[in-house]
């Protein structure tokens, strides 16, 4: 029962990241129905800007909490730029023209941010430091690291943000309007093109965050994770019925749990066929996701 | 931008006129020419370059089979890999396991990734296309885990020393040897892929990307084309694979990840969704630039990934865009044959009488969350009149019509259609049975030529089998002789033969709906449903409408009709029906309804609805 329990904690753990980069997937799919391949890898630009911050220009010598929030901020601030500039540059000129050109250049800027990455900060790995201690709490045999109990809670207040600012402010109900009718919501005075660019702008702060926390989580980070990372955070957004805001955080932490009770009890070999056979699974079964789609169909 | 649009424009418009002239010389030619060129490579005997070639060739065949899922029937798959993958595992196994000779493996390895096609297409067919994507990608990294995790193919390290293939007693063993057989098996594939596209498959495949809604409305089979569309794309996929196994001699889980199915889809995107010529220059770009680039080193990736976006951002349709367009479609068929069309009756006749129902709708009942669109509507249609259904907008019209056709399935009721029910049919199996339909909106298929819009109808009553279409057999291109007729009598019939090479969306809106009337008799229909054919005709145009309203009728086609425009409705119609609030409220000739007191109330009478009805008529409804 205790190991059922372990690995619970580290499946939501694990899980909590992948919802965090699932919302954005969910938001900008919602807005524009663009499926982002790049917000993986801006995922994986916000992890190597966290570390530029704590290991290149040394701040990880700050107070512990002082340096997580400034490599946070800076992540936050530069990987927000890289995905407004990625819109547009690369999405906005073709919005209205064909969606599978916009399908080609998200899969273009993948390419670039990797390769990017390769360039600036090499093909290795690069090392975290440990700011957050993995020491913790055993209750009854199961170990609970602060690291797994401060980064699951930030993640469900940033989660919990997110939901407020969709269902209760302006803005956000003017994006949920937006992802049924763009016409409709440019016709009651909604500036599309700013809402738009706003939630590229959350998308791109909840994948620094979990960048971030990554880093610090598993404590090393190379140019390539925001492929499996976008991967599963995709199948999580998909899961829980894409464009649905509940959903993506709900599928994250579904998948976070399937993937650590299928290393834990089976074998890690297959944690991967078993993530997919369970999606492919749910969606045959109920094609909108568990949580049902938010998107309005077009016929 | 702007500036830099206009230079690329004085660059471009020179190229898409060249473009243009090569597309209009015979596809044969065409491919001529590209085999000429293609010939050039080995003649500079240089086996570094050839190797870019033969890999251009993989990435080509690959490309054509992409393009049948994606360009062709427009099915998003990011896990095309996997096909290729399955192809050259069965060749590596059979070759290196097994002691079998290549060229036997090549079936077999078509026949492995093709069913596997199907077991991929068969749970997902109803899945939209966007999480088809993601489970196609999932079915992709499926397949490379089990490849890594198989002992029997010694996982991550595969297969090693594969044999190359022999002929007449020859080891082709060099690079000049591999590239000749990829360029006959991508000749093959060119010849196969032209031959699907302009068949009733292909049609069928086009017409389910632009609308797969209005297809199956109209008689295109569009779950079992899209399964055949995953078949087939795998076929093409093994093929490439063996070919690749045997070439590289050595192969392993890593050659067929994600990034070479997101190739293969980048490849066939920026050459030009569709487009043949499209996929080879996709092919070159997407293997020769990196190659190009090859001096960058660590950059080389970056770069393309840019120049990739570039191509995207200025020319959104691919290099070479497919354009379905045709000057003269109909050269070449001799008049005699269009006598033998215009007089021949129907294929299919109705087995009830003259002036006894053809359509019997009993209780019918349809409601949307808790609004009752449609409750207890009964009515019946006379085989050989003209039926006229009215009323208010909101008084489900629309829905009786969809819930006849198959399109939505009504909660209650019981629908016959030439005296046996119509139960639980798909749209196109009702379409087949002898009932066509247009829509309240248009609904052509967008980026087809008109004549094509009326083949899609033309071709509900062929029969020819897929393989015939791959190898444009002769009775295949009988029936397609066939069907372009019959494209080019219903074009005329409603009077717009002289438009027929252009695309749909080219037309005027009048000429758009007479497109959808065309399509709609086309496929040789007992009963026609016309929704709102009158909407957006000015005067002189509804006149016309309603003189070939009577034609169809004297056709032999039964037609029903829903219209806002009262003159023309009660001019044309034998008998109306009224449907207010869901509900039949009057039923008789045009006189008899006109002077019913209820009828009055339903239109003019009642306060709160007068102006929405008036007002709905003015605007032409919506």
């Amino acid at each position: 029962m205790s190991i059922f329990i372990q690995y619970t904690v580290n499946g939501l753990t694990a899980g909590a990241f992948y919802a965090l980069v699932a919302l954005g997937y969910t938001i900008i799919y919602g807005i524009i129905r663009l499926i982002n391949f790049a917000h993986g890898d801006l995922t994986m630009v916000g992890a190597f800007i966290g570390w530029t911050v704590l290991v290149s220009m040394g701040l990880q010598r700050l107070p512990v909490f002082l340096a997580i929030a400034l490599a946070a901020l800076a992540s936050m601030v530069v990987t927000s730029v890289i995905n407004v500039g990625i819109l547009q540059f690369a999405y906005k000129p073709l919005l209205n023209k064909s969606l599978l050109a916009i399908l080609i250049t998200a899969l273009g800027m993948s390419i670039f941010l990797q390769n990017a990455a390769l360039l600036v900060f090499g093909a290795g790995v690069q090392a975290y430091p440990h700011l957050v201690t993995s020491s913790g709490v055993f209750i009854g045999g199961v170990r609970i690291s602060y690291a797994q109990t401060i980064f699951f809670t930030i993640s469900l207040v940033l989660m919990a943000g997110l939901y407020s600012f969709a269902r209760f402010t302006t803005l956000g109900t003017a994006m949920r309007a937006l992802a049924v009718d763009h016409d409709a919501a440019r016709l009651m005075g909604i500036n599309v093109n700013r809402v738009i660019a706003i939630a590229f702008i959350l998308a791109a702060i909840l994948a620094a965050a979990a960048g971030v926390m990554i880093g610090l989580y598993y404590t090393q980070i190379n140019f390539f994770l925001g492929f499996l990372l976008g991967l599963r955070a995709f199948t999580s957004a998909v899961l829980g019925g894409i464009g649905n805001i509940p959903g993506a955080m709900a599928g994250g932490l579904v998948i976070g749990l399937l993937e650590s009770y299928c290393a834990g009890y089976l074998s890690g070999r297959w944690q991967d066929v078993f993530v997919f056979g369970v999606l492919i699974t749910v969606l045959i079964i109920k094609p909108t996701g568990l949580f049902g789609e938010r998107v309005a169909e077009r016929m | 931008m702007a500036s830099s649009q206009a230079a690329l424009k004085s660059v471009t418009a020179p190229i898409s006129k060249v473009r243009e002239r090569i597309g209009r010389l015979p596809w044969w030619l065409q491919l001529a020419v590209v085999v000429g060129l293609a010939m050039l490579v080995p003649l500079y005997n240089d086996d570094y370059v050839t190797s870019i070639g033969v890999s251009v060739l993989t990435f080509a065949m690959l490309g054509l089979g992409l393009n049948i899922v994606v360009g062709y029937a427009g099915l998003l798959d990011l896990g095309y890999a996997a096909f290729f993958a399955i192809g050259a595992y069965t060749t590596a196994i059979m070759t290196v396991k097994l002691g079998f000779n290549f060229w036997t493996t090549l079936l077999p390895a078509i026949a492995f990734a093709g069913i596997a096609g199907a077991i991929l297409g068969y749970p997902t067919l109803r899945l939209r296309s966007d999480y088809l994507a993601i489970v196609t990608l999932g079915f992709g990294e499926i397949v490379r885990i089990l490849f890594t995790n198989w002992d029997y193919v010694d996982g991550p390290n595969g297969v090693w020393n594969i044999p190359s293939p022999s002929l007449f007693g020859f080891d082709l063993v060099d690079q000049n040897s591999y590239y000749l057989i990829g360029l006959i098996l991508v000749l093959i594939a060119i010849i196969f892929a032209r031959n699907l596209s302009y068949s009733r498959l292909g049609r069928g495949w086009v017409a389910v990307r632009e609308d797969e809604f209005a297809a199956e409305a109209v008689g295109v089979p569009t779950l079992n084309l899209k399964l055949l569309a995953y078949s087939m794309g795998g076929m093409w996929a093994g093929l490439a694979g063996a070919f690749f196994a045997s070439r590289v001699s050595a192969i392993n889980p890593s050659s067929f990840t994600f990034l070479l199915s997101s190739q293969i889809l980048i490849l066939i995107i920026i050459g030009g969704l569709g487009s043949l010529p499209g996929v080879i220059l996709g092919a070159i770009v997407v293997v020769g630039l990196p190659e190009l680039l090859r001096g960058l080193q660590n950059a080389r990736f970056l770069i393309f990934a840019a120049l990739l976006i570039l191509i995207m951002l200025f020319r959104p349709g691919g290099l070479w865009p497919q354009v379905r367009a045709r000057r003269a479609p109909f050269v070449g068929l001799e008049d005699e044959e269009e006598k033998q069309t215009a007089e021949r009756p129907f294929k299919l006749q109705p087995s009830v009488a003259e002036g006894e129902a053809i359509l019997r709708v009993k209780g019918l009942a349809q409601r949307f969350g808790g609004v009752k669109a449609v409750d207890d509507v009964s009515f019946d249609v006379h085989r050989g009149e003209i039926l006229s259904m009215i009323g208010p907008n909101g008084a489900g019209k629309t829905t009786v019509f969809n819930c006849i056709t198959g399109v939505q399935r009504p909660k209650a009721g019981r629908i016959e259609f030439d005296g046996r029910p119509l139960g639980r049919l798909k749209p196109h199996s009702i379409v087949r049975r002898g009932m066509a339909r247009t829509f309240q909106g248009i609904r052509l298929f967008k980026l087809m030529a008109v004549f094509e819009n009326v083949m899609i109808g033309a071709s509900v009553r062929e029969r020819n089998l897929p393989w015939q279409a791959l190898l444009h057999s002769r009775g295949e291109r009988r029936d397609e002789r066939r069907a372009l007729m019959e494209a080019r009598y219903w074009l005329r019939f409603v009077g717009l033969e002289e438009e027929a090479g252009r695309l749909a969306t080219e037309l005027s809106y009048a000429d758009q709906r007479r497109v959808e009337i065309a399509r709609a008799l086309a496929s040789e229909p007992m009963l026609v449903l016309l929704d709102e054919p009158a909407a957006g005709m000015n005067p002189t145009e509804k006149l016309e409408l309603m003189r070939m309203v009577r034609r169809i009728r004297d056709r032999g086609v039964t037609v029903v009709l829903i219209d806002h425009d009262m003159s023309l409705v009660m001019n044309v119609s034998d008998r109306v029906v009224v449907l207010d609030r869901g509900q039949v409220i009057a039923m008789g000739t045009p006189a008899e309804v006109q002077n019913n007191p209820r009828v009055i109330e339903a239109y003019l009478g009642r306060d709160d609805a007068d102006d929405e009805a008036e007002l709905a008529e003015a605007t032409g409804g919506a």
